[in-house]
């Protein structure tokens, strides 16, 4: 089977803190048929000045980005809901009136969440066999689920790995606590609010916390953590590796 | 109110959301209301298209405040033809001047009130209480807010915060001995309480949900029925408007009022709601011989045709506060003015200004759930975003900007990115084998105080 | 059927029936509903003012030709009857009024509804802890949109929608029912016309 060049961005929390992260991703790619590029030289999408409210500093750095990834073709695919969130919706309004405004929209249309992509070749998986023994629940991102209506892609996703329970959450569609800068300019609420969803989970009965957002995976992955609370959390790329996608 | 006892000013959203954290009956309580609240407006718009309802909500609400100005005129000319007198106030003094002198004209020595986020806004009560007026509030829970010289918590259930332990204390201590731990107990003192002071009150005052330009009516809604005793038996009846809430037609409001009562408590309709046009006419047998209209600006027509404007479409239900994760944590006192969650983190730099509200809009976590649920789907989550664009530029975050700058000089090329994600990647592991007391410096510190460092095993 | 039909939960759906509505939403509200022709409207109301033990009713201008039969009935029944607008100026009157019966401008069906206008004076429904409500079957109508438009023409000083008794949940969310006005709200659909009975 040839496979087909795609560009992957994988995103500057994943270049800090997610390097086996990144691996998962081109793994998965990999798998459904995809030779996956990673984009040279792109850095981040610009989406913590941009919160913030630094347009100008959020330009300045999504330009480079930007600009690095107009000289590439095809789907542009990003494995996090609100970097996608941040570049298909907000890079027109960021870019808006500047010289490469044009630029901005035309790439802000190529721009794909990982779930996405491979959905449409899901069925490409079942050759692997994917197994992992697991209770699941899945956490929707705030802006791949209200900005992007990305929910069932996930979802049908972890469907084809054999031995996984997926059980619906009752706090799945609220808010970790990440929220980005908000996790570190109030720290108390924000752990308060990541002890809400870990409480959900462990109700639920579940031991593994899929999401794919890595902001949401480092708020609720890190509490858990410190609260020595057993629970894995992963992304659903690293929920596929680790079923033996791409193996 | 003097600015020293103003919890706006001088202290910050993160210490007044920490003292809301440390109340364990809080953190409950607040879910469980709301999950109710939410849970039966799901249930009673489950069969019918309440996107299109929520549309035409906002459709009315966007073409009334686009033509505010025409719509006013219609409806002060109505409330004048019904025999009301109006009044307009162009900021909270005004107001208060205002209604000050239609009590002390009326010779008034006790007033009752119906809960109103707009006598909040203007601080009514210490101001009547000053002339030597006896206010008392009949909305059961605003009752006790005033007894305990408190402030609501929620735009709709103000005690949300409070224990029925310590109602019961409240309620005790008017009664002169202890009542009994009992819910429809301690109600039955209040109603005791408050019946007389229905009774005996010279003057009402309400706030007004809705002012119906084509009728010259004041909408409101209660389900204790406070709302119609305050405006029926004292012989002067003063409804305090914001002049946002205009609505053209009655057609208007047979559209608002499920989408008002359905979000704010999960019911079709209030158990009352009262269209006052007008006080008492000759051979009808009850109701205020005057009735007046003061119409609040205070900060509101400065929003006409700006980027803000839709934070006027705002019909006060508390959905948003409802369903935000950030709220259901800390109540609406973190918020430390009078309306708190995503509207009041958008209202409060508005009508008070960046200097005290300015932080307000980052308490979000811009998860987007208040558009959801906003049921004249007002764009809060961009309109929190504008707000901190705004903020963004203002004195009192300069070192933020300093270092947003300094970032974007470092991640806008290629070497520079590489670097810092490179020192980033060594900062965390040698975190990782210092000792804690070690892991200094304000990102690390805030991150680390509750949560182990992220990007173990190469997984944030 | 109104233009907010399927669209608002305040009108009836298409094809559904008024009645069978109006007597669901009642319940939801927590009022009663109960049926009467001209009839059987006084011994109606007897009963269900006996049941909750009512010794001072005000009855209000409202009942129009219908309150005279009222009067007699309660009064022979030896339960005090008063004409609302005769009691109203006094405080101590209205207090000890422990039931208020109040005819209506018009009743909605898809919210369980009443509306009481000026008539039956702005206080009339909700002075008392049992307010009874008589509804001429006329008066009925589908949805809220249709209400609006009907009590518009109406010239009304004071209009007020109703929907059950009255409530507050605002100590830990604990419904209790009568906090100012009515513990219970009783409704009665009558088949004909007030002036019959």
């Amino acid at each position: 089977m040839m496979s087909e060049p795609i560009v992957c961005f994988p995103t500057c929390l994943v270049d800090l803190v997610g390097r086996r992260l990144a691996d998962d991703v081109n793994t998965v790619l990999g798998a459904v048929g995809f030779s996956p590029i990673v984009a040279s030289g792109a850095t981040c999408c610009g989406q913590p000045a941009f919160n913030a409210g630094h347009h100008a500093q959020a330009r300045r750095v999504a330009r480079r980005t930007l600009r690095r990834l107009g000289d590439t073709e095809g789907p542009i695919v990003v494995p996090s809901g609100s970097c996608t969130a941040m570049m298909r919706r907000h890079w027109v309004e960021l870019f808006h009136g500047d010289r490469d405004e044009i630029l901005a929209a035309a790439v802000a249309k190529r721009v794909r969440e990982f779930s996405e992509v491979v959905d449409e070749r899901r069925r490409r998986l079942s050759a692997f066999e994917p197994r992992l023994n697991a209770v699941a629940g899945y956490h929707d991102s705030c802006h791949m689920l209200r900005e992007l209506g990305i929910i069932d892609q996930p979802r049908r996703l972890l469907g084809y790995v054999d031995g996984l329970e997926v059980r619906p959450l009752a706090s799945g569609e609220r808010c970790c606590g990440f929220g980005g800068a908000f996790s570190l300019r109030y720290p108390e609420v924000s752990v308060a609010m990541a002890d809400d969803k870990l409480a959900d989970v462990r109700e639920s009965g579940v031991d593994l916390l899929v999401s794919s957002d890595p902001g949401c995976l480092m708020q609720l992955g890190s509490r858990a953590d410190r609260r020595g609370d057993p629970l894995r959390v992963l992304h659903v790329a690293s929920v596929l590796a680790e079923a033996g996608v791409g193996r | 109110m003097s600015r020293s006892d103003d919890p706006l000013v001088g202290t910050g959203f993160r210490d007044r959301s920490r003292a809301q954290l440390g109340q364990p009956f809080l953190r409950q309580a607040i879910p469980r209301a709301t999950d109710h609240t939410i849970a039966a407006l799901h249930d009673r718009f489950a069969d019918v298209d309440v996107a299109a309802l929520r549309e035409r909500g906002r459709r009315i609400r966007a073409e009334t405040i686009r033509d505010l100005d025409a719509h006013l005129e219609t409806l002060v000319a109505a409330f004048e033809r019904n025999g009301i007198t109006v009044h307009r106030a162009a900021d909270a003094e005004a107001a208060r001047g205002r209604i000050r002198s239609i009590c002390s004209a009326a010779g008034a020595r006790r007033v009752v009130k119906v809960k109103s986020m707009a006598t909040e806004e203007i601080r009514l009560n210490p101001a009547l209480a000053a002339d030597g007026l006896e206010v008392v509030e009949t909305d059961l829970g605003e009752y006790v807010v005033h007894l305990d010289d408190d402030r609501p918590s929620h735009i709709i259930a103000p005690i949300i915060h409070k224990t029925r332990q310590e109602v019961r204390q409240s309620l005790s201590r008017v009664a002169g001995r202890e009542l009994p731990d009992d819910t429809a107990e301690l109600t039955g003192f209040a109603r005791g309480q408050l019946r007389d002071a229905f009774l005996s009150a010279d003057v009402g005052i309400s706030g007004a949900n809705f002012g119906v330009a084509e009728s010259g009516t004041v909408v409101l809604l209660t389900n204790e029925g406070n709302g119609r005793m305050c405006t029926s038996l004292p012989r002067v009846h003063i409804a305090l408007m914001g002049i946002e809430r205009v609505l053209p037609t009655l057609d208007d409001l047979a559209v608002m009022l499920p989408l008002l009562a359905g979000s704010g408590t999960g019911q079709l309709l209030t158990s009352y709601v009262s269209m006052i046009s007008g006080p008492r006419r000759e051979g009808e047998p009850d109701g205020p011989e005057e009735m007046h209209v003061v119409l609040l600006d205070n900060g509101r027509r400065a929003l006409l045709g700006g980027p803000f404007e839709e934070a006027l479409h705002c019909i006060r239900c508390g959905a948003c506060q409802n369903v935000c994760p950030v709220y259901r944590q800390v109540g609406g006192h973190a918020y430390g003015w009078v309306y708190g969650g995503p509207i009041g983190a958008v209202l409060t730099p508005l009508f008070r200004g960046f200097d005290d509200g300015g932080e307000l809009p980052q308490a979000s976590t811009l998860c987007g759930a208040c558009d959801d649920i906003c049921p004249v789907k007002i764009p809060l989550h961009d309109l929190l975003l504008k707000l901190r664009r705004v903020g963004g530029g203002r004195a009192a975050t300069r070192r933020e900007r300093a270092a947003a700058t300094f970032w974007a000089f470092l991640w806008s090329s290629g070497v520079g990115y590489r670097a810092s994600i490179a020192v980033g990647r060594l900062g965390l592991t040698l975190a990782r084998v210092l000792p804690a007391r070690l892991r200094r410096g304000p990102v690390l510190a805030r991150w680390a105080a509750g949560r182990g460092l992220p990007g173990r095993g190469g997984r944030p | 059927m109104t233009r907010l039909s399927g669209v608002s939960p305040a009108e009836l759906r298409p094809g559904e029936d008024a009645i069978e509505r109006f007597e669901r939403e009642l319940g939801a509200v927590q009022a009663t509903f109960a049926r009467s022709t001209p009839e059987t409207l006084a011994r109606r109301i007897v009963e269900a003012l006996r049941e909750v033990g009512a010794r001072h009713v005000g009855l209000t201008a409202d009942l129009g030709g219908g309150r005279r039969a009222l009067v007699e009935a309660l009064r022979a029944a030896d339960i005090e009857a008063v004409h609302y607008e005769a009691a109203a100026p006094s405080r101590d009157a209205l207090r000890a009024m422990d039931a208020t019966v109040t005819g209506c401008v018009a009743a909605v069906a898809a919210t369980g509804s009443i509306i009481t206008g000026e008539r039956a004076g702005r206080a009339g429904a909700l002075i008392a802890p049992t307010h009874l409500c008589v509804v001429e079957r006329e008066r009925l109508l589908d949805g809220l949109s249709q209400a609006l438009r009907v009590i518009a023409g109406s010239g009304s000083s004071m209009l007020a929608l109703q929907s059950g008794p009255s409530r507050t949940a605002d100590i830990e969310k604990t419904l209790i029912m009568g906090m100012h006005g009515p513990k219970a709200a009783h409704v009665v659909l009558l088949d004909g016309r007030l002036d019959e009975a």
